[in-house]
């Protein structure tokens, strides 16, 4: 690449570094589409919790009353509330706060024993660590989010007309068709492309940018941290200094009013902890679902005295700059404006997928010809390319399909069912990767297509099959099993065009011969 | 347009020097590039910190397309070699705490 002009040499690394990450970023953005619903897809691979539409309050006392009957003694509770987006009540005790914990039907408060399952919590874990241990994942996943900024703004140097491309779309012509939806997508959702990867970047921001903190804290993150944080540290630090000695047993407040109040001051609820519970010095603390609003607030909480139901400690708010980083933080995890904006970030998604789609399939149908002209080595990397770009796209699709089917189809008792499923979900991708090196190319594209749009057509076939309950019961789950099917009529569509286009591209003897046999029989 | 297949060695050894330098030396330049903008910001060291490494993406990508779109592999290394001054900036204290 010598003595190039500017633009050439933007075009270059565009295509190439548009390639070899190219792969990656699209596993990234896809599971990072799909993640948008993870609850609402959680939801649907948990068929035995019952789909629950009363109130948070009636819901919280009945996941009282199983404590105050089964643990009375713990030094801790901790409950996660049903919200808008899921049905799921849980309760644990002790310290552990997260994940776990017994599920309770919501509506009469008895136990229930759901499917182990990786959940739709596997999608958002895959999105950022790649399921690889999580600081190696999340620095891979951010080396290829650099390269799709760069991927970005390379390209849109190379994009002199952006404007004209905008209204250019030429279908049914093959290579420039490739290059028009490539151009068409990318140019229509480039704030979004250029906002998603910005601010993905910025979640992580001090741990893959120390430089300030080396400079400025001499490395000591955690320092920079509570400094951030500021006066929380210090309130959770007094708080701990007194702990008073749990004494004689006094009846917890009237929760009703707490958890009005909290939703006053934070927005919507998503669960609490109650320390020394129905005992003098009991404290309660209330978490607000993630995001009611852009700032994503994580760790953000009120307190309030267990016996009388006053405020302890009312909900901090971000300094300016902290601010800054929590709302661009909290554009990326699209938790705010409710069902409508997530339909559009998942919208949005699905063309920046399609966006590195065509980009990848592009880059193999300009060069098809040329290679075919070039020595064996060249011709040997086109093939490898083609089948990886059919790996990367169709493959992994399939294996996120495929993870939803093995959640239905692995038996119950299985022991860890839930590793299985992941495990079924990287068989699937493998399976995916050797079928796009053994078939040919177009054929190949055409065989996956058909098998991903008849895996989502089936989705509700199969969950009807497997459940004892029917999907309009619960319109979460009819939302997800409509999407796969309107996905699935779509990728019909599409595995016809490109299964015509292999009709006229099978080399001509084979045709020849098959006309043949065609006329023989 | 573009040239897809290098035609000689020397073209892959500029491809390789280049990567190189836009990986490594781009983080180079960038992470210099943080540290004495978080030192010389005259903001308290919260705000610093927050104000100086939320650009350094930007910053990041500015100096990966320049190792790629510098005319010469002499010019791609000028921007790695700026992340030297600008390192003295940002460490200056704990130079002189070194020295001293």
């Amino acid at each position: 690449m010598k003595k190039q002009s500017f633009t050439q040499s933007m075009a270059w690394l565009h295509t190439w570094g548009g390639l070899l990450l190219g792969w990656l970023l699209f596993a990234i953005f896809l599971t990072g589409t799909l993640a948008v619903f993870d609850k609402e897809i959680d939801g649907w691979m948990r068929p035995e919790v019952p789909a629950y539409t009363g109130s948070q309050q009636d819901a919280l006392q009945r996941a009282v009353d199983f404590l105050q009957v089964r643990h009375p003694n713990a030094p801790s509770w901790n409950i996660n509330l049903p919200t808008e987006r899921s049905s799921n009540l849980s309760v644990s005790t002790g310290e552990q706060r997260r994940g776990g914990g017994q599920l309770l039907d919501p509506t009469t408060g008895e136990p229930i024993t759901a499917r182990e399952t990786a959940g739709g919590g596997f999608f958002f874990r895959f999105h950022f660590t790649l399921n690889m241990p999580r600081t190696i994942g999340i620095w891979i996943v951010g080396v290829a989010a650099m390269a799709m900024l760069v991927a970005l703004i390379s390209g849109i140097v190379i994009h002199k007309k952006i404007f004209k491309d905008f209204f250019t779309f030429r279908p049914g012509k093959g290579q420039r068709s490739w290059l028009d939806a490539h151009n068409a997508s990318g140019v229509l959702l480039l704030p979004f492309h250029l906002m998603i990867t910005y601010t993905g970047l910025v979640i992580f921001f001090l741990l893959y940018m120390p430089a300030a903190v080396d400079a400025l804290y001499a490395g000591d993150r955690q320092a920079a941290i509570d400094d951030l944080r500021g006066g929380a540290v210090a309130q959770r630090a007094a708080r701990a200094g007194a702990v008073n000695p749990p004494m004689a047993d006094v009846p917890l407040a009237p929760l009703g009013p707490i958890l009005t109040q909290a939703e006053a001051a934070m927005g919507p609820v998503g669960g609490l902890s109650i320390q020394n519970p129905v005992r003098s010095g009991a404290r309660i603390e209330v978490r607000p679902v993630l995001g009611n609003r852009i700032e994503l607030t994580k760790g953000r909480s009120m307190s309030f005295d267990g016996v009388s139901g006053a405020v302890l400690r009312a909900p901090d708010d971000s300094r300016p700059s902290l601010l800054t980083q929590r709302v661009m933080a909290g554009l990326h995890f699209a938790q705010f404006g409710g069902y409508p904006m997530r339909w559009l970030y998942w919208l949005c998604g699905m063309v920046s997928c399609g966006m590195i789609a065509t980009g990848l399939v592009h880059f193999c149908i300009k060069r098809r010809r040329k290679y075919a002209e070039q020595s064996p080595a060249s011709r040997r990397f086109h093939r490898l390319v083609e089948s990886l770009n059919l790996a990367a796209v169709v493959g992994l699709s399939l294996a996120c399909i495929g993870l939803l089917w093995a959640n239905r189809l692995l038996p119950m008792q299985l022991p860890q069912r839930g590793d299985w499923e992941v495990r079924v979900f990287f068989i699937v991708w493998a399976a995916g990767l050797a079928h796009a090196l053994w078939r040919p190319s177009l054929r190949g594209w055409v065989e996956q297509l058909v098998l991903l749009a008849l895996l989502c057509l089936g989705l509700p076939v199969l969950s009807l099959a497997t459940t004892s309950e029917v999907p309009w019961t619960d319109p979460v789950r009819l939302w997800l099993e409509l999407t796969c099917v309107a996905m699935g009529a779509a990728l019909l569509w599409l595995a016809r065009k490109v299964a015509l286009r292999a009709a006229v591209a099978q080399p001509a003897p084979r045709r020849a011969a098959m006309k043949l046999k065609e006329m023989h029989s | 347009m573009t040239r897809s297949v290098p035609q000689s060695k020397s073209a892959w050894r500029d491809i390789a020097m280049r990567t190189v330098l836009a990986i490594l030396g781009g983080y180079a330049f960038t992470y210099a590039f943080t540290a004495a903008l978080a030192r010389l910001l005259p903001l308290a060291p919260v705000d610093a910190l927050i104000v100086a490494t939320l650009p350094s993406y930007l910053v990041y990508t500015v100096a990966v397309l320049w190792a790629f779109a510098a005319r010469s592999l002499r010019q791609a290394w000028y921007c790695a070699l700026l992340a030297l001054p600008l390192a003295l900036i940002g460490f200056w204290p704990q130079l002189m705490e070194r020295i001293g």
